[in-house]
């Protein structure tokens, strides 16, 4: 079956090992995975069309994100990983590029770690994983809504917010991706500490992308992922935090593609 | 009717002008403001005044478990506990409760539960918590696991206290080749279980399944959320699964405070009791409610009410007028718990007889005064004098 076949069919929900899972899929090109971190894929969409005149997009809810079910299987990241990895198979991607924002990111590495085999080039944006000692990050889920948008934006992110209140299903959304979160990245915060172990399994072209205003995971951490990812590139973004690609989706859309271009012309 | 005191141990020396810069008196209220000094004069104070209780005759007395904060300082009930049960000699000494589901083995509870029985010869009553939200940053513990976690723990200390060991326990979160506890509790099958809570159709429908048929406690609530929920469980116990609930099945928690007069209670309790509630009580939504603590449903509801109450400061007026609390004069006191008995027929009543700053000599007299002018009409209450009761006599 060729990919193009494919993706008519993968725009909605796709029963996966027992739950449904919703998926994104949009643009034309080679495959490119999104996966994102823990604010859940709504108001994305700018950031994934400008990924997505380029390539061929699919952007998953998490399961217990978004419109995405609840999977029996999935308690922790290295089960999501496991599940992906499980996805790749299903939708039969050969070589697909993979961008993970936040615990997407961890996401990835768990995944690349575990095989890389499908992988042709990761990136990380802002990514969870990995836990820098005596470096202090931000609190998501104790902050109030107000600390909340100080960590996640550089600028002022009222907008994003009352985006969620704009009807019930979206605050409800709101409040089950916040739930999803936190099943994934409670303890230990946002990381698994045993991570940095293993980073050098990974074979692939990386590139890191961070926020320079990122108070959620500082930037000390793009450097740190350099260190442990041999052969890493990383670009330091200004004017924007932790929702980089919600911030300056055009910006973030450039820059993958840029680096994609380089290392897989 | 049984009385217990409850008491919380509140860390009623607290700087109140530098805790105001703190987002609560829980998680983030640095540990430097507890003098250790103050805290032996107070842990002591407040055993004696429990041992007080039981003396008076008091039914029971009862203690219970929070963690990094100051509005209770008994991270360890069990410790208190202890320290009661050589000490006392009928009371019950009601546990309420353990957070058994916040520890990675909590099987070592159930062994001291097991111990406190034995040593009381089976006086112990178990609660069983799954702490309050704040607790779950404290402890780190996942809140999403929260309501799982609860279950099997008490499945787990269930089977500990009443299956003959050794034996395996194989469960999601907890993995136990050898389940064979040394002692085994002295109450047979094991101790009576309580559920305490503020509020939650999940927990009372739990709580009152046929196998369980335990007790439900309702907490820190106003008079129509009391009427509610105790109500909620005798519906329950009747419409879901068939069987008449018995008044012992449900009890009220409230704090009480009592003086000669309604206006000299008043005036009496306000500083102490408004500490408990706006300072000690007040937690941020997200410390109280971290994401997946609560069910989508309770989250919603609690969400919308919260919309409606935001910003509320509680007066000791607004608090009586709710019923949130109970104060006044023996008589007004003796009535008002006489008229929600005839309303609801709980035959288990705690008393927080000592709240915030509330001072040893006045908590002293205020525990005095119950005993002596308000206790003995309602431990003498029965069935006999809930209307429930005799409707359902009549039909």
């Amino acid at each position: 079956m060729s990919e193009t076949d494919n993706r008519s069919k993968q725009n909605g929900l796709l029963d996966l090992r027992g739950s449904k899972l919703n998926i994104h899929r949009m643009g034309a090109g080679e495959p490119l995975l999104f996966l994102h971190g823990a604010q859940g894929l709504d108001g994305s969409e700018p950031a994934l069309a400008g990924l997505a005149s380029h390539f061929d997009v699919i952007a998953p809810d998490h399961p217990g994100f978004g419109r995405s079910e609840d999977s029996e299987l999935v308690d922790d990241v290295r089960d999501l990983a496991l599940f992906y990895l499980d996805l790749l198979d299903a939708l039969a991607l050969k070589h697909v590029h993979v961008v993970g924002q936040c615990i997407g990111g961890w996401v990835a590495l768990e995944m690349a770690v575990t095989s890389s085999a499908r992988f042709k080039s990761l990136v990380l944006v802002n990514s969870a994983g990995i836990r820098l000692k005596g470096v202090p990050r931000g609190d998501m889920f104790l902050s109030s809504e107000d600390d909340l948008l100080k960590l996640l934006f550089a600028r002022d992110g009222v907008e994003w917010l009352n985006r969620w209140r704009a009807t019930p299903q979206l605050e409800d959304i709101y409040d089950r991706n916040r739930a999803a979160a936190a099943k994934l990245s409670w303890s230990p915060r946002l990381c698994n500490p045993k991570l940095d172990r293993w980073l050098h399994r990974i074979d692939v072209p990386t590139h890191i992308i961070w926020g320079e205003e990122n108070r959620l995971i500082p930037p000390a951490y793009a450097q740190a992922f350099k260190q442990l990812i041999a052969g890493s590139s990383v670009s330091i973004v200004p004017g924007c935090a932790h929702l980089l690609h919600i911030e300056q989706p055009q910006i973030f859309a450039d820059d993958v593609f840029r680096f994609i271009r380089r290392v897989a012309p | 009717m049984k009385i217990f005191l409850f008491h919380l141990m509140p860390y009623a020396d607290l700087d109140l002008g530098a805790a105001a810069n703190y987002r609560a008196a829980w998680v983030v209220l640095p540990n430097s403001y507890f003098d250790p000094k103050q805290g032996h004069e107070l842990y002591n104070r407040y055993l004696d005044e429990l041992e007080l209780a039981a003396e008076l005759g008091f039914d029971g007395i009862s203690v219970n478990e929070h963690h990094q904060n100051a509005y209770g300082l008994m991270p360890s009930p069990i410790v208190m506990a202890a320290a009661l049960s050589r000490r006392t000699k009928q009371a019950k000494i009601a546990i309420l409760g353990s957070a058994f589901c916040l520890r990675q083995h909590p099987l070592n509870i159930a062994e001291e539960h097991a111990m406190i029985d034995c040593i009381t010869g089976g006086r112990l009553i178990s609660g069983m918590v799954r702490g309050i939200g704040a607790e779950y940053y404290s402890t780190g513990n996942n809140p999403a696991f929260s309501h799982a976690r609860f279950q099997e723990a008490h499945d787990l200390v269930v089977q500990a206290w009443t299956r003959p060991g050794p034996f395996a326990f194989e469960g999601r979160f907890y993995h136990f080749d050898y389940v064979n506890l040394w002692p085994r509790p002295y109450q047979q099958p094991h101790p009576p279980i309580w559920a305490p809570s503020t509020g939650s159709v999940e927990t009372i429908e739990w709580a009152a399944h046929p196998s369980r048929k335990y007790t439900y406690l309702q907490a820190y609530s106003p008079t129509q959320s009391v009427v509610r929920y105790l109500n909620h469980y005798r519906e329950c116990a009747q419409r879901m699964y068939g069987y008449r609930a018995s008044s012992d099945q449900i009890g009220w928690s409230t704090p009480v405070y009592i003086s000669d007069t309604d206006q000299k209670a008043r005036d009496e309790a306000k500083p102490h009791i408004e500490c408990l509630f706006n300072r000690l009580l007040r937690l941020p939504f997200e410390m109280l409610f971290p994401p997946g603590y609560l069910s989508a449903k309770s989250l919603k509801n609690m969400r919308s009410h919260k919309r409606s109450v935001s910003g509320q400061e509680h007066t000791v007026d607004s608090l009586i007028e709710q019923g949130i609390i109970v104060c006044g004069s023996p008589d007004t006191v003796r009535k008002q718990f006489t008229h929600t008995h005839r309303l609801l027929g709980f035959q288990n009543l705690l008393c927080l007889l000592q709240f915030g700053t509330l001072p040893r000599d006045l908590t002293e007299r205020n525990i005095r005064l119950f005993a002596r002018e308000v206790m003995p009409a309602l431990q003498a209450l029965t069935d006999k004098e809930y209307e429930g009761a005799q409707m359902h006599a009549a039909e």
